[in-house]
């Protein structure tokens, strides 16, 4: 056994993240672990990288106790963590990177380009990483930067890497490419514990399976004796089919027509988004679907083209021109553009709409806590009040809020874009939920998603980019095979 | 336990407060006392516009500057003949004006607040100077003291001023858009342009709003020296963001209050006070307020990583 966690327990101030926390991981193994968000998963995962220190339970690293206080003493152990948001300085080198703190010294004492230069190759070309030493990390596709990542976590001889949603953030074909990495590190002989949400992703990678619920772990076992579906019922707690029906509603009114819409980074887009309709948008990463989110936004307008909304020809210029039409950006990076963190539920729910609650530029406060506290119960918000703060909530429950602020601004067109990501199983259903009650109350509805079941199961057309133009249309009863043929191939002329 | 820590700053006023009580028997005296609200009555309303300017992410480094041409040209106006309610309002349009040249350079040209007043400190000082020659303003009504240092019903008039001030501002913050919107931009100014919210136009309100409070703030530095001094308020920036941050406010934005930030103002003036009336020397209560305000920023981080 190399790592044993036996009964680890953690606490924030009076909040309990982790009060069972039990993981066996053997060497040439990937583990998955998995459960919702706040099942304390990240916790567990600090604690073995040295980031936060255990309040009670044990931790055996081959058979003896440690106790790491800070990452360089599980680094010391031989324990390396790839981080979900790139922990990388964006201006140096990929060779700076990767020796980052643990700078090769020459006989001076001076810090060593060559040598650094050197051995940074050295490791790239052993795992076979498209990747140069030299090149700058800001410039590199996201997936390069999670190899730079892995080179960084390899380089002293690590046995346990712990990869925290490596793929949240990559394409399918970028995926491909990390899945192999993990492979040839499993039969090398090291341990990877590999956290993830992407349940259409398990079977290709994992051998050994740990799920945590609330605080917990409630499931240990190998990877082939479990079902999907009885996977989910341990992350959930009850069971939820993984599979969602929406039936298709006959379309109204055309609500949002796109005309040869041209901006910096899309090119002639037309579309036509009917009342009570979602329209499913697929494409591989950067093929232009969240820029054209926000050509129609106005974040970043068009340059040609027009925009009609409910018939009439509408300029936006700017997010403030969409929002007073009347169209709604769920942003893909929700804590970026979404969401005021620091601020309470409240502020964040009636941001987009304060003018209904104030008069002459004065808020009114309890016409404020009471819109917000309607939508905390029609939505689901586990939150306690609509003063806690935006931040101290769960992904899906962030999104929920998210999609308030624009039921509360009474939106009619709404761009979803990746709105399941880094939310879990549980509060993805709601979400999809609430989009179809939308769609059934008359909104018109893109949803961008790199998720291809999820398009299928909810969109009633899907419509596919690739290079930033619409490259063709597809119906509900589409395979993926089909989206993937349109969304990756060179069209035949 | 959570309230009680949010009392915290509260608490070391009185603190301090009770030990100059029983360190010195000049200290709660109405001469005393009275100085020291004439004292702090300046950086206090200054600190009041800096609160919103440092919620909204925003900081201004050119109050100093300001207070100091909007009291130059506030007596320059009453030298000329001007009554006196109209000098004072030429010096409270003169920070209006600074505050929205401060607003539009940083929300139409999206340079960085701490640039672009740095660079208008430079501007507005010089200018300042140019106006004056360098030279003081002295013929001023005497009536114009009454601002600074006269009293009504009991106490001085600055404290009327400062209370009234200090609710409006508290207003502003909570129970307006204005002040909503600061909190929103300072906490996240993408969401709050995806919001639709006119990002633009509410950064030019805040540093306008604060612009007037520092022009007031000149002219009731001006009333109690009786000159329009163009050097005036040199280094009261600092004096005013160190306020605000011992008070909570944060520099990141989307934090800050105005009871915090009168805390903040008044325990600053109780060390340089006490140190006056202790005898300790000037030299050594540059380091005391250094000091606090390094412990009272990390206690409030402490305070809030627990949380």
């Amino acid at each position: 056994m190399l790592l044993e966690l036996a009964n680890v327990q953690k606490r924030y101030g009076g909040v309990t993240a982790l009060r069972d926390g039990n993981l066996r991981v053997e060497p040439g193994q990937v583990h998955l672990l998995m459960g919702e968000n706040g099942a304390g998963k990240s916790t567990l995962m600090k604690i073995v990288a040295g980031m936060v220190e255990r309040d009670g339970g044990k931790m055996l690293w081959r058979g003896s106790e440690v106790f790491p206080h800070r990452p360089a003493d599980s680094a010391a152990l031989g324990i390396a963590m790839v981080h979900q948001e790139c922990l990388l300085a964006p201006h140096l080198s990929v060779a700076e990177n990767i020796f980052l703190g643990r700078e090769p010294r020459s006989p001076f004492g001076f810090v060593s380009r060559r040598q650094a230069m050197a051995r940074a190759k050295r490791i790239i070309e052993e795992h076979g990483f498209p990747l140069q030493a030299d090149w700058i990390v800001g410039k590199l596709s996201p997936a390069c930067k999670q190899l730079a990542e892995i080179c960084r976590a390899v380089q002293n001889g690590s046995s346990l890497l712990i990869f925290d949603e490596p793929t949240s953030s990559l394409s399918n074909q970028e995926t491909e490419q990390v899945f192999r990495i993990v492979r040839g590190l499993r039969d090398r002989g090291m341990a990877v514990i590999y956290i993830t949400h992407r349940l259409e992703e398990l079977r290709a990678i994992g051998d050994q399976v740990t799920v945590l619920r609330d605080g917990a772990t409630v499931y240990q076992s190998p990877l082939t004796e479990i079902s999907t579906d009885q996977l989910i019922a341990q992350m959930v707690g009850r069971p939820v089919s993984m599979t969602y029906f929406r039936p298709s509603l006959p379309t109204g009114q055309p609500i949002l027509e796109l005309e040869n819409l041209s901006s910096s980074k899309v090119r002639e887009i037309s579309l036509c988004l009917r009342a009570g309709e979602i329209v499913g948008m697929a494409g591989l990463i950067g093929a232009g679907r969240t820029e054209l989110c926000e050509c129609i936004f106005g974040a970043d307008p068009a340059q040609s083209g027009t925009i009609r909304i409910e018939g009439k020809g509408t300029e936006i210029r700017s997010p403030e021109d969409a929002v007073r039409a009347g169209v709604a950006l769920v942003t893909e990076d929700r804590q970026r553009t979404g969401l005021a963190l620091r601020l309470p539920i409240a502020a964040n729910v009636t941001l987009a709409n304060v003018a209904s609650i104030s008069t002459a530029g004065v808020l009114d406060l309890r016409l404020q806590n009471k819109v917000t506290n309607e939508y905390i119960s029609k939505l689901r918000i586990r939150a306690d009040a609509p003063e806690q703060l935006a931040g101290r909530l769960s992904g899906g429950n962030q999104q929920k809020v998210v999609i308030a602020k624009w039921l509360f601004r009474q939106a009619r067109v709404f761009l979803f874009d990746e709105p399941t990501r880094g939310i879990d199983v549980g509060a993805k259903i709601e979400v999809f939920d609430l989009m179809s009650e939308l769609a059934k109350a008359g909104a018109a509805i893109l949803m961008v998603s790199s998720e291809l079941p999820e398009l299928l199961q909810m969109a009633d057309r899907i419509l596919v980019m690739r290079g930033g133009r619409i490259t063709g249309e597809l119906p509900r009863t589409t395979t993926q095979e089909e989206i993937m043929r349109l969304a990756a191939l060179e069209k035949v002329a | 336990m959570k309230r009680l820590q949010g009392l915290l700053p509260f608490g070391s006023l009185l603190v301090l407060f009770v030990a100059l009580w029983i360190a010195s028997p000049y200290f709660l005296t109405s001469t005393n006392l009275s100085s020291l609200i004439r004292q702090t009555a300046v950086i206090n309303i200054m600190a009041l516009g800096m609160t919103i300017i440092i919620i909204s992410g925003g900081i201004d480094l050119s109050v100093g500057a300001i207070l100091a041409m909007g009291g130059l040209l506030g007596t320059m106006a009453m030298e000329k003949g001007f009554p006196i309610p109209a000098g004072i309002a030429i010096g409270l349009l003169v920070g209006l004006g600074c505050g929205m040249l401060n607003g539009f350079l940083i929300a139409r040209l999206k340079i960085a607040p701490f640039i672009v007043t740095l660079g208008t400190l430079g501007v507005f000082r010089g200018s300042t100077l140019l106006i004056s020659n360098g030279l003081p303003v002295h013929q001023i009504p005497p009536a114009f003291s009454f601002l600074g240092e006269g009293n009504l019903l009991g106490v001085p008039f600055v404290l009327w001023v400062l209370v009234v001030c200090a609710a409006g501002m508290h207003f502003v913050l909570e129970h307006t858009r204005l002040g909503r919107y600061a909190f929103a931009i300072g906490s996240n100014s993408a969401a709050a342009v995806y919001a639709g919210i006119p990002v633009a136009g509410y950064t030019m309100a805040v540093y306008a709003l604060g612009g007037v409070l520092t022009g007031l703030a000149g002219m009731i530095e001006a009333s109690r020296l009786m000159t329009g001094q163009p050097t005036a308020g040199n280094g009261y920036e600092l004096q005013a963001i160190a306020a605000v941050v011992i008070g909570g406010g944060s520099l990141h934005g989307g934090e800050g209050s105005v009871v915090g930030t009168l805390v903040g103002a008044f325990i600053m003036g109780l060390l340089s006070n006490g140190s006056d009336l202790l005898g300790i020397s000037n030299y050594v209560q540059q380091v005391i307020i250094g000091a606090v305000i390094i412990l009272a920023v990390s206690v409030d981080e402490l305070r809030k990583r627990r949380a």
